[in-house]
């Protein structure tokens, strides 16, 4: 098959961005796991010293599975799909090519870099923001390559109108670019004193401010990095892997303009009953209802793509995945906006009703759309066969199961949690001292840490089976067209 | 200018920027529809640029010069 | 109109821009001014304190605890008076924290004392069984760094104007000065407390972690 005259797409990029997915979701879901059975056994609290504790750990977590195993996915499925709709090859231009190389290496150097940093305690304490300032000059630096390497791929395309998916694509590079910018102004004290460590820096916000452009960007980093980039993935591998046509393609582009107009206004909404002003607080709680209608938009359409070809469902683990993480899709959005009306977050607020909602969404909607995108992406990338089609299977239910836990133990504990702190006894003094409400939660931790640890061994299972089809799946002669070929 | 009028402008500035994008919204899934029931143009057809993806095949539309003018 | 977008990438990408920006133009920005004023007694954070808060972003105790009372019966019952805006105009990052694993810490210098702190932190589930708390003793055996918190008021000073050696206010002076009001400040602090290597060091000139983290604690009221 391989003609050396003829050009061909080039997957060296995608075939790195797929290895440090594996490897940086295999840290960030590992630490992930070693944080929840913390909580529901505090005694391995202190196990390496003070770099074990939690609050070393859980940036370290929340920065692994978002900056490491999602943004490696969403950077995988880009130079794959980016490619393959705009019809133009990375072989064609060195210019690219060195851009994208580069792309990696600083990418990956600092993630490293990352990993050492927040455990030796170098954060800015901002959630999803806590890298030092070297660390964003890193970051910055690799975001504009793969912004050169987008819209110079995009200049040089051969198909003239771009597919819906490139679009979020691009969405994702704009918004985090402005986000991230913004959220991380900050002045490094050691350059304007002359003292103290150089790590330093301090925020160009204070307080109120500071958490109202904070809750801008954690808010909007959701969106652009765990919601739209996968959408844009669902929208090429659904319709390519079941070779059935988008439901409504004009239907997936007015879901995107909606998306993208609403969903910046719902950041307020992390603020309800704080001291940000309340006309904000009240319309990042409309406009959170109101984004249930492009997400939805969204979700209904991947769905009913499937129509009338459902019996794949049974036959194709891939597009069980898929299906699945479109409906988890549909449910963290339902969620979200409940948790955003004033009432339910007066409850919801600051228990683990919040984790078990980010959760939904990641562990089902963002981890099982980037792990089909990789399925689907091996055979192609590799040119060999799916290693086992019997392991996929056996790791999407482990996988849901482990789930359905996460969730519904977080579901009880949060407003278990929620309304014991607002209890009153008939005296009118309030019911429960804070430890009593910590103590109640120890079995739905363990429940939790139970579902944890489940979806991290399908995820082994998962990595295992990217590794042996790589390196001994059956050869194909010719590309597969659209069912992802696997062994049983 | 003290913080009452600002806080007027920008709620004012917020109602006609929220009704401005609306109107474009709305005019613009008019225009989808209309484009494609009038036949101008027939956006479902993109979803084969999914399927026609392998680097030999043809492209949907061309990049050419001479139809991006008469846009 | 449209037609003509959909095929412009990089147009399209500008009128994709502005959408994108365009809440946070409104909704972020105007509001910058008011919120920024300080409430009539806030005071920033002397050398030692700011050390602390150093300790207490670097072990992310903000992972567990909130500093944001809100205004309900329930909150103020357990925490204080609620939280207002300017209460925080010093607070570079703000800590309100997004999940209180444990009790706000808003207001914890009103009702807990530096010899409970010292408890709390060397071995908490000592102090309040069932915590899920981690132990802390790596603080009193580490170093604060005096330097570094010395730096950061100095720049907040220099570039926003934060009132250090106004009148009424912390001073904050130079380096030296800095340091020696830390120390001094620092020995009280060590005074409450029983751990013997602390009390050694601070005697020598130096401050653990712990000792300033309890001046922290202790400013939260
Ligand atoms: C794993 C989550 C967790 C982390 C991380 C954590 N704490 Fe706690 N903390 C708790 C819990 C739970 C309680 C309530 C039970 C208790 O008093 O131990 C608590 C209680 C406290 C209290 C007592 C508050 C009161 O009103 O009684 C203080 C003070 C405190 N923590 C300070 C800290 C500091 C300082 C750090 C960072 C070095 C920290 N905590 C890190 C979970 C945590």
């Amino acid at each position: 098959m391989q003609s050396n005259a003829q050009l061909e797409y080039d997957y060296s990029i995608v075939k790195a961005f797929t290895f440090t997915t594996i490897l940086f979701g295999i840290i960030g879901m590992l630490v992930g796991v070693i944080l929840a059975f913390q909580l529901a056994f505090p005694e391995l609290s202190n196990l390496a010293g003070e770099y074990g504790t939690f609050g070393r750990l859980r940036p370290l977590h929340t920065n692994g599975v978002a900056f490491g195993f999602t943004l490696s996915g969403i950077f995988a499925t880009w130079y794959y799909v980016g490619q393959r709709v705009l019809k133009m090859s990375l072989n064609e231009s060195k210019f690219l090519m060195t851009v994208a190389k580069l792309h990696f290496a600083l990418y990956f150097i600092t993630i490293l870099l990352a990993v050492v940093t927040l455990i030796l305690g170098i954060t800015t304490s901002k959630e999803y923001a806590e890298l030092e300032w070297p660390l964003d000059l890193l970051v910055v630096v690799w975001w504009v390559l793969w912004g050169v390497a987008m819209f110079g791929m995009i200049g040089m395309r051969r198909e003239r109108t771009i597919y819906v998916s490139i679009w979020y694509f691009m969405s994702s590079f704009l918004a985090v670019a402005m986000l991230y910018l913004f959220n991380n102004m900050e002045v490094p004290t050691a350059l304007v004193s002359g003292y103290g460590s150089v790590m330093h820096s301090v925020s160009m916000y204070a307080g109120t401010n500071d958490a109202l452009v904070q809750w801008w960007y954690g808010h909007n980093a959701v969106a652009f990095v765990f919601t739209t980039p996968i959408i844009g993935m669902i929208y090429y591998f659904l319709p390519k892997e079941s070779g059935q046509n988008v439901f409504s393609y004009k239907l997936s582009v007015l879901a995107f303009w909606g998306l993208m107009f609403v969903y910046l206004w719902a950041g307020g909404h992390h603020l309800i009953y704080s001291t940000v002003p309340d006309w904000m607080q009240t319309m990042g709680s409309v406009m959170s209802v109101v984004l249930i209608l492009p997400s939805w938009g969204s979700a209904i359409n991947m769905l009913l793509t499937m129509k009338g070809e459902w019996q794949q469902l049974q036959t194709s683990p891939l597009i069980k995945f898929m299906i699945l993480a479109s409906t988890f899709y549909m449910l963290s959005t339902i969620e979200g906006p409940i948790q955003a009306i004033k009432s339910v977050n007066a409850i919801a607020h600051f228990t683990d009703w919040i984790p078990g909602h980010v959760h939904d969404g990641v562990l089902g909607w963002v981890g099982f759309m980037t792990m089909a995108a990789l399925f689907h992406m091996a055979p192609r990338i590799f040119k060999r066969e799916i290693y086992s089609k019997s392991l996929m299977e056996t790791q999407f239910w482990i996988q849901t199961v482990a789930i359905v836990l996460y969730f519904t133990s977080m579901w009880i504990a949060g407003i278990t949690q929620g309304m014991m702190w607002r209890a009153y006894d008939e005296y009118g003094s309030l019911l429960y001292s804070f430890i009593d409400t910590v103590t109640v939660l120890q079995p739905y931790y363990t429940i939790r840490a139970v579902g944890g640890l489940l979806y991290l061994v399908g995820f082994f299972m998962f990595a295992y089976n990217i590794y042996k089809t790589a390196t001994s799946g059956r050869v194909l002669d010719k590309e597969p067209v659209n069912a992802s070929p696997m062994a049983s | 200018m003290d913080q009452e009028t600002l806080l007027t402008i920008q709620g004012y500035g917020k109602f006609f920027v929220i009704l401005f994008v609306f109107i474009v919204f709305y005019s613009y899934a008019y225009s989808i529809y209309k484009r494609q029931r009038t036949g101008e143009r027939d956006f479902e057809k993109y979803s084969n640029l999914v399927h026609d993806d392998s680097f030999d095949s043809t492209p949907l539309e061309k990049r050419d010069n001479s139809i991006d003018k008469n846009d | 109109m449209f037609h003509w977008l959909e095929q412009k990438p990089f147009f399209f990408a500008v009128v994709l821009f502005l959408t994108i920006a365009f809440a946070g133009i409104i909704e972020v920005i105007p509001d910058f001014a008011k919120q920024s004023q300080p409430t009539v007694g806030t005071k920033p954070y002397t050398t030692l304190e700011l050390a602390g808060r150093h300790v207490y972003i670097k072990d992310s105790c903000n992972a567990c605890h909130s500093q944001l009372i809100r205004p309900f019966k329930s909150e103020t019952d357990r925490y204080g008076m609620y939280s207002l805006s300017g209460e925080y105009a010093y607070d570079r990052p703000f800590l309100w924290g997004s999940k209180r694993t444990g009790p706000d810490l808003m207001r914890v210098g009103n009702y807990r004392t530096t010899d409970w702190h010292e408890n709390h932190m060397m071995n908490p589930a000592s102090v309040v069984p069932g915590t899920v708390m981690p132990a802390y003793p790596h603080m009193f055996t580490n170093i604060a760094d005096i330097e570094t918190a010395y730096a950061e008021a100095y720049t907040v000073k220099a570039v926003f104007g934060v009132p250090y050696d106004a009148e009424g206010m912390p001073k904050l002076g130079t380096l030296e000065e800095a340091q020696a009001d830390a120390m001094a400040q620092a020995k009280l602090i060590a005074a409450d407390m029983k751990n013997q290597s602390v009390k050694d060091a601070v005697a020598n000139g130096q401050v653990p972690e712990i000792v300033a983290l309890i001046a922290y604690l202790n400013s939260l009221k």
